[in-house]
C-alpha cells in the first residue's frame, strides 16, 4: 500500500469523523466493518485535508505550513499515516 | 377513556387508558399507547431490520422489523409491539400477564426508537442525580449498575434511570429521565433496604422497585457532569480519568444503534460528542455490598 508524493486521496464514503476534545485528537469510524481507529491532532488535520484533489507532497506542505512548530520530518510522519489509512480501507 | 396520562417518562406523557407505574411528574411530548385487541403474533410482514438472539437468563430473542413508516418489534413470550416514532405511537401486545411488565417493555426498545427519532441518543447506562447533575454509570449487563444506581437511592440521591438512559443534547449533553423503577437482584435486594421504594414485582431473579413517587421528580432534562464506565472488582477504590478516544471503546458496544450505515453515524457522532463533552471515569471497586455506601461517596466526591 505505498503511497507516493504523487498520489491522491480521497477519503472513503463509508467512514465518519468527528473531532474530540482540544487536544484529543479524534476517532474515524469505519461504518461497514464498524471499527474505529483514534487518531491524533496532526491526524486530524491530515484527514480533514484528503479531498481527492491534493497530492501527499501537497498535503504534507500545508501540513508543514498549519503546525506550529513542525517537525522537519513532517513527510515522514504524514506518509505512513497515509498508508495505514489506505491499508484499513479508510480512504482510496 | 383515553386521555392524557398525568406523568412522564423519558420526556413523553402517555395518551392512554392503561395504568402506569413508573412515570414522574410534570408533563412531555404527547406518545399514544394503547394495547392491541387481539394477541399478535411474529408477523412475518415487513423487512427484518435487527435480531436479539438470547442468552440464558439474560436476554429474550427480539427480532425488528421496519414496518411502513415504523417498527413491528416481536418479543419472545410478549408478542408485537407496533412502534411508529414520528407519530409518535406504541401499541403493546393485548393480554399482558403483567400491567407492570408490560410497562417495563414499553419503556425499553419501544421508547428508544422514539427517543432515538427525538434526536436523542440511547445509552445502556443508569443515571443518578447528584446536587442538580446528572452522573452515568455506564457498563454492560451484570457490572453492578443497578447496584450500584440503588446504592445512591439508599444515600438519598435521585434515580434517573436504572438501566438505559436517554441523552440530550442541548448542545450541551444533558440525561432525560426515564422510568423511576429499579430491578434489584434478589440477593442483593434481600441485604440492601430500599427506603424509598416499593417492590411491586419479582422475575428474572430481580426484584422490581417502584421509586416513591415524591423521589421522582419530573423528566426534565439534568446536564451531565460524568460518565463513570465500571470497571472489574478491586480490593481498594479507584477512579482515574479515561481519554475520550479511549473511552469510546467502551461506549460504542453500549449505546443502541441499527445496523444501517446511517444509524451508525448518528450513534458514532452522538457518543463521540458525549465523550468530548465530559469528564470520563474508570471506576474500579470492591464488589461488596457493605463497600457500597464508600463508593457512592467517592463518585459524589470525585467524579
Amino acid at each position: 500500500m505505498h503511497v507516493e508524493p504523487s498520489t491522491r486521496l480521497v477519503k472513503d464514503e463509508n467512514v465518519a469523523f468527528r473531532r474530540l476534545a482540544q487536544g484529543e485528537g479524534g476517532v474515524l469510524l469505519h461504518l461497514e466493518s464498524g471499527q474505529y481507529h483514534g487518531i491524533n491532532e496532526v491526524g486530524c488535520l491530515v484527514w480533514e485535508l484528503l479531498d481527492g484533489k491534493r497530492t501527499v507532497s501537497e498535503l504534507v506542505a500545508v501540513v508543514r505550513e498549519t503546525t506550529v512548530n513542525a517537525p522537519a520530518d513532517v513527510a515522514d510522519q504524514v506518509i505512513p499515516f497515509l498508508e495505514s489509512l489506505r491499508e484499513r480501507g479508510l480512504v482510496r | 377513556m383515553t386521555g392524557l396520562v398525568d406523568g412522564s417518562c423519558y420526556g413523553f406523557q402517555p395518551v392512554s387508558d392503561l395504568a402506569f407505574e413508573y412515570l414522574r411528574g410534570g408533563g412531555g411530548e404527547a406518545l399514544a399507547v394503547a394495547e392491541e385487541q387481539e394477541a399478535t403474533g411474529e408477523n412475518g410482514d415487513g423487512v427484518l431490520v435487527t435480531e436479539w438472539t438470547p442468552i440464558p437468563g439474560r436476554r429474550l430473542w427480539a427480532r425488528l422489523y421496519a414496518d411502513g413508516s415504523g417498527y413491528r418489534l416481536w418479543v419472545e413470550g410478549y408478542g408485537s409491539f407496533a412502534v411508529d416514532p414520528h407519530a409518535p405511537s406504541v401499541r403493546l401486545p393485548a393480554g399482558a400477564a403483567s400491567a407492570v411488565r408490560r410497562e417495563e417493555r414499553l419503556w425499553g426498545i419501544p421508547a428508544m426508537l422514539c427517543f432515538v427519532a427525538r434526536g436523542d441518543l440511547p445509552l445502556h447506562a443508569a443515571a443518578v442525580d447528584v446536587g442538580g447533575e446528572a452522573v452515568l454509570l455506564a457498563a454492560p449487563g451484570y457490572f453492578g449498575k443497578t447496584t450500584l444506581a440503588a446504592g445512591f437511592d439508599v444515600a438519598g440521591h435521585r434515580v434517573l434511570s436504572e438501566d438505559v438512559s436517554c441523552i440530550r443534547f442541548l448542545p450541551e449533553p444533558s440525561v432525560v429521565p426515564g422510568p423511576a423503577m429499579l430491578r434489584v437482584r434478589e440477593d442483593v435486594a434481600d441485604h440492601l433496604v430500599l427506603p424509598r421504594a416499593e417492590a411491586v414485582a419479582s422475575s428474572d431473579n430481580r426484584v422490581h422497585f417502584s421509586l416513591d413517587p415524591d423521589r421522582r421528580g419530573d423528566s426534565t432534562a439534568v446536564p451531565l457532569r460524568a460518565v463513570v464506565l465500571l470497571r472489574g472488582a478491586d480490593d481498594e477504590i479507584t477512579l482515574d480519568r479515561v481519554p475520550a478516544a479511549e473511552a469510546l471503546r467502551d461506549l460504542w458496544p453500549l449505546s443502541f444503534r441499527l445496523p444501517t450505515h446511517a444509524d451508525r453515524e448518528r450513534c458514532f457522532h452522538g457518543i463521540a460528542q458525549l465523550a468530548a463533552s465530559v469528564r470520563l471515569w474508570n471506576l474500579r471497586r470492591p464488589m461488596r455490598l457493605d463497600e457500597l455506601g464508600r463508593v457512592v461517596e467517592r463518585i459524589v466526591a470525585d467524579a
